[in-house]
């Protein structure tokens, strides 16, 4: 049956509603937004008199905070999510960005370089890393995964190199990315990082859209051998994205030590795995082809306020590493069930 | 009963959705003896092998193994009847050495300690009795294909094999290996194990077989004792398919060369030349694995070639990569367009443009002109779904390969290349491709077609090359084509 004329006569509003629904950040967002209500409702039953204003998690504070810690994880996450939508995948990003971190930390410091040739040192250093390593996934069969392991040793090597393992302290140098802000209103602020973080997702978002290069990132993840029969450089491209991861991981280095006032040799530790977890749980599939940049933004959401809110519930941090897991499963869990219904309605009309 | 039988198929039937592949078909095999089967491809060889090894179920008829009628077959029960199979790609662990290879399932072992002192003992009784120079300790990987093979049929002949199936087992093989391959297998038979063989080679057929079955579009046409036949009856036999009720295109005005490639050498494939012109259709024949889709894969780009000249309207050019090939116009619709030519998740429109991007360095790509695109090659290709935002797995077949076509025209290519442009397709959707090739031909574009549906490459075919071996061994022109030619170019026999 063709049923292609028959579609676009229906109603435009019921349609609307339907595509909503069908989209496949739907479910994801939907999860995140009843956990902030859950979050809100907990916290409103458990301050003293009942009063809402006494919600820690909606004042403007926590917001900018919460805005802020979720921009480093973010823009990380764009980064990975390009990476996983063609196949790869990046495992160095953490020791990476704090590698890259204290090296423009010392060059600032110790080297005494200015502010800006600091920061096309650090870019440079971080493209030329990504370079190394996509070059060798890029032109060889082995494993990302494997390679970027090694490759995140290497790196937590050098950290340890530069710093001895102490941080080295800015000196009050470096402060735009994270510490200078707009204020919003009287207690909310948006900080530059954050700005940054909307920027560049508006950015990528433009570019999958509307420009080949996005429409072959889907291309190579979805079918890597058709992708090259059908005219995409499959080896350069590759190469081309990790040195993009490059540039992203640069900047989320540069906005955590901005943040922090100093290169911490830890600054980037354990990020990979906050990041992947982000990027899965906003939908992208591990094997590329399937995914978008806004889920990505809602599984970085997802993940910071979750955090954030068993602080200042005042659950200890042991538990939250617990309670941190198990939702990354429940929210695959949940992406994994409702790809099969939809599935499923698919294959009915077909 | 004037010769023992240890297997007897009877009435067999089996069809799969669109197609009858089987009915009411015959065999049996003798004890000890080596039995050859030949046909063309496509004509029902490998389903029967399936159906022996248990891989597929008959619908009708009965097989029984030593007497006993079995109902129903599974490869387990195969196995312990003693039914051995050797597919034409090698099944082996390649990281294990042959003596963990032979006993791998059913090790020899006192408890729960395995007795290796006994396995390898025994692995080089077996390599000595089929008269091999492999060491038991040899990784199977490293060893040559045919050495390969020889562990394979030394693995069957230890699980104590009645009947051993050999499909193609020479493919890829030096004369050398093949020498030592049909000796191995005509000890086997000296020792009471029955062998159904099946080949594209006659040469090797007429040196083992002591009887010769013969089967054309799931019948058995006839079977022969091997003194009682020669090379002529042979493949008067195998041809004769019904070729008149077959599509029949209009022929094109044929212009000037187009594609011309000369002395191309790659993996499989060794000095081919051929040329096509415009409004030109030729037809690569051959048996599966002579090298043509290598060829094919060389000419895009997609394999590197070792030497040879490729001219495009009488201009040299160099294709490196898939990329090069779409900027001079080419296109190739790949034999499996699951792996090579599809993103199976995505949605049509996204299949349908992504070859068209290689064609500018323009960066951007609106999505409303990608719309645009797919929408007139879906209507042109008249491809049937409930929307252009569908995903490509969850179409037909047939629409699938419309799909894969709708992307190569809109690269708006000259040069067609189609390898088996029609396989798993149903017979509405064939006879629309051949009408979409047909229109091709009319605006002046050339196609080359590899097939292995003999009457598709008759009918559609304006000249025909035959590879054999990797090589181009013959060009028959339309006048002369014929089934018989064709098939006894491409199994090697002589004129």
């Amino acid at each position: 049956m063709n049923y292609e004329k028959s579609v676009p006569k229906k109603a435009n509003r019921e349609g609307l509603l339907k595509r909503a629904l069908h989209h496949e950040n739907f479910t994801m967002l939907f999860v995140l937004v009843i956990i902030i209500f859950m979050v809100i409702a907990v916290e409103f039953i458990f301050t003293r008199q009942m009063r809402f204003e006494d919600v820690a998690f909606i004042k403007g504070m926590n917001i900018s905070n919460v805005l802020m810690q979720v921009a480093v994880t973010g823009i990380l996450a764009i980064g990975m999510t390009l990476v996983m939508l063609m196949g790869g995948i990046d495992l160095s990003i953490g020791q990476m960005m704090s590698f890259i971190g204290v090296g423009m930390a010392y060059l600032l410091k110790t080297a005494g370089w200015s502010e800006w040739s600091v920061v096309i040192a650090g870019v440079a250093a971080a493209v030329f890393c990504q370079l190394v390593m996509g070059f060798i996934i890029s032109r060889t069969k082995l494993e990302p995964f494997i390679v970027s392991l090694g490759f995140m040793t290497i790196y937590q090597g050098f950290v340890y190199l530069i710093t001895n393992g102490r941080e080295i302290t800015l000196m009050g140098k470096f402060t735009f990315l994270g510490k200078t802000y707009i204020q919003v209103t009287d207690t909310f602020r948006l900080y530059a990082t954050v700005l940054l973080f909307i920027l560049l997702v508006v950015i990528v978002w433009l570019v999958m859209k509307y420009t080949k290069f996005g429409r072959r990132v889907y291309a190579v993840g979805g079918n890597e051998n058709a992708a090259y029969l059908s005219g995409v450089n499959v080896k350069n491209f590759k190469l081309l994205i990790y040195a993009l991861n490059g540039i992203f991981v640069a900047l989320a280095a540069m906005a955590q030590m901005s943040r922090l006032g100093t290169g911490n040799p830890l600054m980037g530790s354990g990020k990979e795995i906050d990041v992947i977890a982000a990027v899965v749980v906003g939908g992208t599939a591990l094997s590329g082809g399937k995914g978008n940049i806004w889920g990505t933004v809602i599984g970085v959401i997802l993940l910071g306020i979750i955090s954030n809110a068993l602080n200042i519930l005042g659950v200890s941090p042991h538990y939250q590493y617990i309670m941190k897991g198990v939702l990354i499963i429940v929210a695959v869990l949940i992406g994994y069930y409702s790809g099969m219904k939809t599935k499923a309605v698919k294959k009915a009309a077909h | 009963m004037p010769h023992d039988l240890i297997l007897e198929m009877q009435g067999i039937n089996k069809s799969f959705p669109g197609v009858e592949v089987f009915n009411n078909f015959n065999f049996d095999l003798r004890r000890g003896e080596i039995h050859c089967i030949c046909g063309e491809n496509g004509a029902g060889k490998s389903t029967l092998i399936k159906i022996l090894s248990g891989a597929y179920t008959q619908d009708k008829g009965s097989i029984s193994i030593d007497g006993k009628t079995i109902e129903n077959m599974t490869p387990r029960l195969a196995m312990k009847l003693g039914v051995q199979t050797i597919y034409q790609e090698h099944n082996l662990y390649p990281l294990l050495n042959v003596v963990e290879n032979l006993f791998s399932g059913n090790e020899l072992a006192n408890g729960i300690i395995l007795n290796k002192l006994k396995m390898i003992e025994k692995t080089k009784e077996v390599l000595a009795f089929l008269n091999s120079t492999i060491s038991p300790y040899d990784i199977v990987g490293q060893l040559g294909s045919g050495e390969q093979k020889t562990v394979e049929v030394a693995r069957a002949f230890i699980n104590k094999s009645k009947i051993m199936i050999l499909d193609e087992p020479t493919a890829s093989f030096s004369k050398k290996e093949i020498d030592h391959l049909l000796d191995v297998i005509k000890t086997l038979a000296k020792e009471g194990i029955s062998i159904i063989y099946i080949s594209h080679h006659l040469e090797e057929v007429f040196r083992i077989a002591d009887r010769v079955t013969v089967i054309r579009d799931g019948k058995k046409i006839n079977t022969y004792d091997i003194q009682d036949l020669n090379e002529q009856t042979l493949i008067t036999d195998m041809v004769g398919r019904d070729v008149s009720a077959f599509y029949h295109r209009g022929k094109a005005k044929i212009g000037d060369e187009m594609f011309r490639i000369s002395n191309m050498s790659g993996i499989g494939v060794r000095n081919a030349s051929f040329y096509v012109r415009e409004g030109e259709l030729i037809g690569i024949a051959g048996m599966v694995g002579s090298g043509r889709t290598e060829l094919a894969e060389l000419i895009f780009g997609y394999r590197k070639s070792f030497s040879g000249e490729i001219w495009i309207r009488g201009n040299k050019v160099r294709i490196n990569t898939p990329f090069d090939a779409i900027s001079h116009k080419m296109c190739f619709i790949t034999e499996d367009r699951q792996n090579s030519g599809l993103f199976l998740d995505h949605t049509i429109v996204r299949n349908a443009v992504l070859a068209s991007y290689a064609k500018s360095r323009k960066p951007i790509a609106l999505p409303a002109d990608d719309i645009r695109i797919a929408r007139k090659y879906i209507k042109q290709m008249n491809i049937i779904t409930p929307s252009i935002f569908q995903r490509v797995k969850f179409l037909s077949g047939g629409n699938q390969q419309k799909v894969v076509l709708a992307k190569w025209f809109a690269t708006n290519g000259d040069i067609f290349i189609f390898d088996e442009p029609t396989r798993g397709i149903d017979v509405g959707a064939k006879e629309e491709i051949y009408k979409i090739m047909t229109q091709l031909l009319a605006d002046g574009k050339c196609i080359i077609m590899i097939s292995s549906d003999m009457p598709e490459l008759i009918a559609m075919s304006d000249r025909i090359m035959v590879m054999r071996d990797g090589s181009m061994v013959a060009e028959i022109n339309e006048n002369e084509v014929n089934e018989q030619n064709i098939l006894r170019l491409s199994i090697g026999g002589s004129n």
